[in-house]
């Protein structure tokens, strides 16, 4: 009976093994800061993107609930990766898409972390009619170029601007005063676009910005921020900031001994597991978004945090989310496809109809407009209390009570 | 000579007929730009042996002029190649008269000084859209935008340029200017001893340099359609230039070409190694090259070769010569 039972295994395995050579394979290539300044975050990337990949493979059963899993519309055929490091360069990004799409013959890219690289590989991907999804750039003009191959999964930076703004709004109607909004910024890139759309939203919602604070991100002192900060006692602080100067920020609140009653945190330093492990006993309070909950035990969310921590020692961060989630609508769109063509991918892209539950990120759902934006984007607003992140905004996805007043140390 | 010249003169020519596809003809077109951008750089820090270390100034200035050109007035990218030029060679003589008044290590670390400055004034400038840099079209509107989908009209401009700044070079070296160049690298006060207008002769060495830097910037945000302050203006991009230099050979007509030749299919194979987990491997090469160099070449390879050249035309002069004596 044993060895029945055997025979029929190998015959139903070789059975399935010979489907799957029958069948294509579709790759697709990532890009990511593999090295360079930004390297952490790109390796966090690629690890995430290749775990999506694992699941949708089929590596996982226990993880349900994510479209496309077992890529049915494939017929036995896998998704296979291979990753290119742009270092960061735009010029650099542009030419390891090409080989990616010439040399690699990948079917569609994912990528790439800074938006500069992402707008000018754009740029290659739409010449050679090759699909990119985005997972993680934020800059507003990497859509809207007229380009047909170039989907954004994640929300952009106006998104968020205008979700602070609703949560301001939230906090007035529960009694605390807000009128006025600082904010405080580190002077590259990231920091001075953030801030320019948070500026419009501000006063497109009726806040008053009463001061605009720009700062170096590698700086070694920020009192003369901070004293103008207490100067000005806003009722709301948004900082943009990176990892070091965020940590820097909340010592040299404590010692100046000042607590602005609203702070929040653009994701990036506020998100970085160093943020929590260094200064988090002295920032209770402090909101944050992100668009990734790791939800209760046993949930897919869950289960998804508990791989990407065994794989790489941490747990799931917003950033890594947002590109495993573009990596799951890329393989969503491949498997409606059922085919290795670009064409078909992109196509498929276009249709691409997903709902909340199918999602991994807390978005109300992925449906590319014209532009190749994704319409149905959204935040939460998550705020620490305790050793850990608590999702407290919008109500209905909180799964904790908002404390206002910022605490800063219990 | 002149034979072997003719083959490599072909070889370049002719070499996009037999790619096998766009990403060796786009990599033969950055190992041109890289090419350009060294020999502008080795004409002051070659030839006239003034190390500036902050070349990236002008590369910057003449990425950023076509780009700004587009955006603010809609007209073709290419406009802004002379305008990059103009302000290069202005910023040139702006900050070259201070400089040159500094030798050795402390005009490089003014280089480097300048370079910074000018990067941080940049980022926070919105005119020249600050830290988020510019960008160029999307889609070519007329074939005057020179945004082509393949590599292959940029290698042929990069490679008429190379060549018009290669005669250039060579038409120089062997004149007056280029004996009072290299008078005057190796050694200041001697050449002003003997008579060589010492300041001078450095800035026209500047200027020429600028120039042609600003005009390999331009071509760089031609090609790529988008610039920022750190491709522009960081400190890796002189570092880059320098590199290539002196790999080649800094001081020597073709050190430059060869550099790029090495450098930049080897940063784009690294780069791709190991499925993409070949993490800084371009930074470590670097790095090794330029300990390498220090200790044992600083001549560069195109040295090197020559003087294995000239050792085996030697053994073979010896060879010749021994049965006659015998």
């Amino acid at each position: 009976m044993k060895n029945l039972v055997g025979v029929g295994v190998v015959t139903v395995a070789m059975a399935l093994s010979g489907g799957a050579i029958a069948q294509q394979n579709v790759k697709v290539g990532g890009l990511f800061p593999l090295s360079g300044n930004a390297a952490s975050a790109g390796q966090q990337a690629k690890a995430a993107v290749e775990l999506a990949v694992d699941i949708v493979n089929g590596k996982y059963p226990d993880v349900t609930g994510m479209p496309a899993v077992g890529l049915p519309g494939l017929k036995g055929g896998k998704i296979e990766l291979t990753f290119a490091d742009h270092q960061g360069n735009p010029s650099t990004g542009q030419s390891q898409a090409l080989r990616l799409i010439q040399q690699e013959k990948v079917s569609a890219l994912i990528g790439a972390y800074q938006s500069s690289v992402t707008f000018a590989g754009t740029q290659v991907a739409e010449r050679y009619g090759t699909p990119w999804v985005v997972g993680d750039s934020v800059a507003s003009n990497i859509t809207g170029r007229g380009f047909k191959f170039t989907f954004r999964v994640t929300p952009i930076a106006s998104d968020f601007a205008y979700n602070y703004m609703d949560f301001l709004n939230d906090v007035k109607k529960m009694g605390h005063p807000v009128k006025t909004v600082a904010t405080v910024y580190e002077n590259t890139d990231y920091g001075t676009s953030i801030a320019e759309t948070l500026r419009k939203a501000i006063k497109e919602k009726g806040f008053d910005l009463i001061a605009e604070i720009p700062y170096a991100a590698n700086t070694t002192d920020v009192s003369p921020q901070v004293l103008q900060l207490k100067d000005k006692k806003p009722d709301a602080v948004i900082f943009v900031s990176y990892t070091s100067d965020t940590i820097l920020y909340m010592k040299t609140l404590k010692q100046l001994d000042y607590k602005p009653p609203i702070v929040i945190g653009d994701d990036s330093g506020f998100s970085d597991p160093a943020f929590i492990k260094n200064v988090g006993t002295i920032s209770q309070g402090a909101v944050n978004r992100s668009a990734w909950d790791i939800g209760k035990p046993g949930s897919v969310t869950a289960k998804i945090n508990e791989l990407f921590k065994a794989k790489t020692g941490y747990d799931m961060d917003d950033t890594s989310g947002r590109n495993m989630q573009a990596m799951f609508v890329l393989a969503d769109a491949i498997n409606r496809a059922g085919s290795a063509k670009s064409d078909a991918i992109q196509a498929a892209l276009q249709k691409t109809d997903l709902k909340p539950e199918q999602l991994m990120m807390g978005y109300k759902g992925v449906k590319f407009d014209e532009t190749g934006q994704n319409t149905l984007a959204a935040t939460y607003l998550i705020q620490l209390q305790g050793a850990n992140y608590v999702a407290v905004w919008p109500e209905k996805s909180a799964t904790a009570k908002m404390q206002i007043p910022f605490k800063g140390s219990e | 000579m002149f034979r072997f010249g003719i083959i490599v003169c072909a070889a370049f020519l002719l070499y996009p007929f037999f790619l096998p596809d766009d990403f060796y003809g786009r990599m033969a077109a950055e190992v041109l730009l890289a090419a350009i951008g060294a020999s502008a750089w080795n004409i002051l820090g070659g030839y006239a042996g003034q190390i500036s270390v902050g070349h990236a100034v002008f590369f910057g200035i003449g990425a950023y002029a076509p780009l700004l050109i587009f955006t603010k007035f809609g007209l073709p990218p290419i406009v802004g190649v002379p305008v990059g030029i103009l302000v290069s060679t202005a910023v040139t003589v702006v900050i070259g008269l201070p400089t040159f008044r500094l030798t050795g290590h402390y005009f490089s670390m003014a280089t480097i000084a300048v370079a910074e400055l000018i990067r941080l004034v940049i980022s926070n400038w919105d005119y020249v859209g600050a830290a988020t840099g510019l960008m160029g079209p999307a889609v070519a509107r007329t074939w005057l935008d020179l945004s082509f989908r393949s590599p292959i009209p940029y290698y042929y401009i990069f490679l008429a340029v190379l060549a018009c700044l290669l005669l250039l070079t060579w038409h120089l070296q062997r004149s007056r200017m280029g004996y009072y160049w290299r008078a005057i690298r190796a050694g200041e006060r001697p050449a002003r001893s003997l008579g060589v207008p010492v300041v001078r002769y450095k800035l026209y060495a500047l200027l020429l340099s600028a120039g042609f830097t600003s005009v390999a910037g331009s071509l760089y945000s031609l090609m790529v359609g988008f610039i920022d302050p750190e491709s522009g203006f960081g400190i890796l991009k002189s570092v880059e230039l320098i590199i290539i230099a002196a790999l080649g050979g800094a001081g020597s007509l073709f050190g430059p070409l060869v550099g790029a030749m090495i450098l930049v299919p080897l940063q784009t194979m690294t780069n791709s190694l190991y499925g993409g987990g070949g993490s800084g491997l371009t930074y470590i090469i670097y790095g090794g090259i330029i300990v390498l160099l220090a200790r044992y070449e600083p001549g560069g390879l195109l040295d090197l070769w020559h003087r294995m050249m000239s050792r085996r035309a030697h053994r073979a002069d010896v060879a010749a010569a021994k049965p006659h004596a015998s």
